[in-house]
């Protein structure tokens, strides 16, 4: 017994290697970065400081985070009311059909995102497809000038993002036990009872665990804010960018994303602590 | 299965390795740029005549060029092409060699008005390949003022209406400029200064944009944009309506430059290359491509005729109006990172 | 009732694909745009696709991002898998923080992973390419597959394990008899999954790329930066339309052997 308890332990063995030398290490050296003084041009010189920290508390920095957090939470919840739904009639459809569906839900997610996001673009022109459409049905009379702007950013989040949505809410519906909800409704609740004390409470692991795949992520895809916001939409993702690549700034950029990790790790610690469920469920 | 599975993973790495090193012809030079700096018929041409197998590699910003350049010690490549400011840096931290001259028998072909300038005092380690000139591009028929500095782009004429660079020191500069600094100064308060002066702009800013933005002016997403020259190039070659301005104030000058690293494996190839390119009919066909500055005075003259106002400098310019915008120290940096962080915090309200 | 409501939700996941679908569409559309210039419409025209297919250096691209990706989404798949089964089998009190560690690469901004893959590498004096562009590439693909495995093994019924390892079993027979092929699945969609990932990759691989190296993101991105043409969108609309040729393969070949490969 005791040599198969072994032989289990080597199977974990490849794992927890590479995830601490690729994973833990690097994570441990940008901490370790993040409290060390920028050089006079570029790098750093090993001299702690607590500086980086500090400086994230003024105002603008904070400005920052504050319009990143904002932006998050609305994308996210235009992505419930979009993902959710969809997930939910995902999961009633025939197997075939559920196979379908999968497939014509991957096939974008093969294209770059990038060029999808270029798509948006050519939508969003002054004088675009979009515009020539509201135009010509005489709904608006000029163009909208929708690109570059916040909803146009938004539109590019909840775009980039809801897949996740639909296959976390998916997977958690497709296992749910549909007798309960007829059960219910034969015991005389009406659909909207049914739905809230039955169906919601089943999916609720798909759905904040969609919540989470997303929220994260929409704090730091700093490129659509630059593609479709034209950059004038600040992301934290966007401000480690521009400290990183453009002032050259590595520690604080360092200890910006130390202070975006330990947000994130909140979430995901307050997300079990809910959920009561340990795996982030359905990530397909 | 898991021998399969390590067999099957050699053997890919392997093939990827093999597919990274590419053939290993006899001579080649490992060439290491943005990507477009070249026409292929230029390397096609130095290849069939020299021999010499250019292996083309891309960077997307100056920094990370570095970055990969300190990491490789100054191997690895063997000729790079980047903008001033970087290569200061990269000289002053050992990665850069000395040019041979005697191997560049084109050299005299440079235009001087790019030489001895702030990287490269002496020009020992760099010849310059194009120049560029921040210029304010409006289109008349959108906007309602006559632009001739940046001064006119606080004007409430153009609210909603411009485009500007995503580079805090030409656009905080611009704030400089208007105030009649220097683009280089270090004083932490006068860059604040320029920050202040900076949020009263923010009502008129509707995009910030490095790439690309000539499209946005010519499809009328804005009336007016601060932008590089080879994107002002592109947009008067599609819209000869538009305006090209050089800001009263000052001009912004910029060039880009190549050099060899100090520990090239193929500096031979490097320094035929770049003789080369500073034949004047190959740098002719190099700057019609690439739409910056002409830097190679004997390619001046043998340029076409639609190009000419774009590549070549105008007759009346004042080299002594320009300015170029070089390394300051850490304190003054970081002033100008919260003066534009403030500044996009502002333009999305 | 019923009809009425399944109709409506056949229109809202209809509405919802359509809109999925449209800027694909408009790249492909655009693709046969005469005009450089993305923004106006010049007519019809192939120009696009001659240039793409003279682009020695973007096939090059092609390739490397192929190679890249089959290789860490197979290491990530052996490791996500092994370590998956292990520690549904093996009750340590390391699993909780070895499961958040190695699940955080999914969990941080790109750029971040990208910065720090970088200076780690350096640190370790690792000669930057297909080799440093694999291990950062596995180290975000194995949460893929760790997760969607782990999640398909805590779901599955342990008796027919069990039924097996009574019957005299051993250890390795149970997982390559009994366990692997009832978590293939999941195996599959965590590698589709991650070679997409992957395939897609720019921000990490800019960052630990090394010389002669370029993935065909990487291309697509430092173009759309110096100035983007059509080209792109050929490319893209030719992927599509491989992609669209290898999911109708796949499907036809399911059908044929009566069971279809669950993606």
């Amino acid at each position: 017994m005791k040599n198969t308890r072994r032989g289990l332990w080597l199977t974990l063995l490849p794992m927890y290697l590479f995830t601490l030398v690729f994973v833990a290490g690097p994570l441990v050296y940008m901490v370790v970065l993040s409290f060390l003084q920028r050089d006079e041009s570029w790098g750093v010189t090993a001299n702690f400081t607590l500086q980086n920290y500090t400086q994230i508390f003024q105002p603008v920095y904070l400005q920052t985070f504050a319009d990143s957090l904002g932006l998050a939470l609305l994308s996210t919840a235009l992505i419930v009311l979009v993902g959710y739904p969809f997930g939910y009639f995902m999961a009633r459809l025939s197997a075939r059909g559920k196979k379908r569906m999968m497939l014509a839900l991957m096939i974008p997610f093969w294209t770059s995102s990038l060029i999808r996001l270029y798509g948006w673009i050519i939508i969003f022109r002054a004088n675009g497809p979009l515009d020539q459409l509201l135009m010509g049905l005489h709904i608006t009379s000029e163009p909208l000038r929708l690109l570059y702007t916040y909803p146009a950013v938004v539109v590019g989040m909840v775009y980039a993002l809801v897949q996740f949505m639909i296959f976390a809410v998916y997977s958690s519906a497709e296992k749910m036990d549909w007798s309960l909800v007829e059960a219910a409704r034969d015991l005389g609740a009406s659909p909207f009872t049914a739905f809230c004390t039955v169906t919601l409470k089943m999916t609720l692991p798909g759905l904040l665990s969609g919540v989470i795949l997303t929220f994260i992520p929409s704090m730091g895809l700093f490129f659509i804010a630059d593609i479709l916001g034209g950059n004038t939409v600040v992301l934290v993702g966007s401000l480690i960018e521009d400290q990183l690549v453009k002032a050259h700034n590595t520690p604080f950029a360092a200890a910006l994303s130390v202070v975006l990790m330990l947000m994130t790790t909140a979430m995901i610690a307050f997300y079990r602590k809910v959920s009561d469920v340990k795996e982030l469920e359905g990530l397909l | 299965m898991k021998k399969l599975f390590s067999a099957v993973l050699a053997g890919a790495v392997l093939a990827g390795s093999l597919a990274g090193c590419g053939q290993s012809a006899d001579r080649e030079l490992n060439l290491f740029t943005w990507v477009g700096m070249f026409p292929d018929e230029v390397l096609a041409d130095f290849t069939a005549e020299t021999g010499i197998k250019v292996n083309y590699s891309n960077f997307d910003t100056d920094e990370s060029m570095l970055q990969k350049l300190s990491q490789a010690e100054g191997g690895d490549y063997d000729l790079i092409i980047a903008d001033d400011y970087i290569i200061q840096t990269a000289i002053e931290q050992g990665l850069v060699a000395k040019l041979d001259k005697s191997k560049l028998e084109n050299i005299g072909n440079v235009n001087p008005v790019y030489q001895g300038q702030f990287y490269d005092p002496t020009d020992e380690y760099t010849v310059p390949y194009g120049a560029g000139v921040q210029t304010i591009v409006y289109n008349p028929a959108m906007v309602d003022k006559e632009i001739t500095g940046y001064a006119d782009l606080w004007d409430s004429a153009l609210a909603d209406n411009l485009a500007v660079v995503g580079n805090y020191r030409v656009i905080n500069g611009m704030a400089l400029k208007v105030m009649g600094e220097s683009y280089n100064t270090e004083d932490p308060a006068v860059i604040a200064e320029a920050g202040e002066k900076l949020l009263e702009l923010a009502p008129n800013i509707r995009l910030i944009k490095d790439s690309n933005t000539q499209d946005d002016l010519i499809s009328g997403e804005v009336g007016a944009a601060v932008m590089y020259t080879s994107q002002v190039t592109l947009a008067m070659m599609a819209d000869p309506s538009l305006k090209v301005v050089f800001p009263s104030e000052g001009i912004g000058l910029g060039i880009m430059a190549q050099f060899i690293p100090v520990n090239a494996p193929h500096s031979d190839e490097a320094h035929e290359f770049i003789d080369y390119i500073l034949r004047p009919e190959v740098a002719k066909e190099c700057f019609q491509y690439i739409g910056y500055y002409c830097t190679n005075q004997a390619a001046d003259a043998l340029i076409d005729e639609e190009f000419r106002s774009f590549l070549t400098l105008p007759e009346d310019f004042d080299a002594a109006s320009t300015e170029m915008i070089q390394p300051i120290s850490a304190e003054a940096e970081e002033a100008h990172v919260q003066a534009w962080t403030e500044f996009k915090n502002a333009c999305g309200q | 009732m019923k009809k009425g409501r399944f109709r409506f939700s056949y229109l809202y996941m209809g509405l919802v694909l359509a809109i999925m679908y449209l800027p694909i569409l408009l790249t492909v559309i655009y693709s046969f745009n005469e005009s450089r210039i993305s923004s106006v419409w010049g007519g019809f025209s192939l120009t696009w696709y001659r240039q793409l297919f003279r682009d020695e250096e973007m096939f090059h691209a092609l390739w490397n991002s192929i190679v890249l990706a089959v290789c860490s989404c197979l290491l990530a798949a052996v490791l996500g898998t092994l370590g998956a089964f292990g520690m549904t089998r093996v009750k340590s009190r390391l699993n909780g923080p070895m499961e958040y560690l190695s699940t955080l690469p999914i969990m941080i901004p790109e750029i971040i992973l990208g910065m720090v893959f970088l200076a780690f590498f350096g640190l370790l004096g690792l000669p930057f390419g297909m080799l440093t562009l694999i291990l950062a590439h596995t180290a975000f693909c194995v949460p893929y597959i760790f997760m969607l495995v782990k999640a398909r093994l805590v779901g599955m019924d342990p008796s027919l394990a069990e039924a097996a390892r009574d019957l005299g079993a051993g250890e390795v027979r149970v997982f390559f008899d009994i366990t692997l092929p009832l978590i293939a699945p999941a195996i599959a969609s965590g590698m589709l999954l991650s070679f997409a990932m992957s395939f897609d990759d720019v921000i990490i691989s800019i960052f630990v790329t090394g010389v002669n190296v370029n993935t065909l993101p990487i291309r697509v991105y430092t173009q759309l930066k110096t100035g983007v043409t059509p080209e792109i969108n050929a490319l893209c609309t030719l992927m599509l339309a491989g992609t669209v040729l290898l999911v109708a393969l796949s499907v036809w070949i399911g059908r044929e052997k009566k069971h279809a490969p669950k993606l």
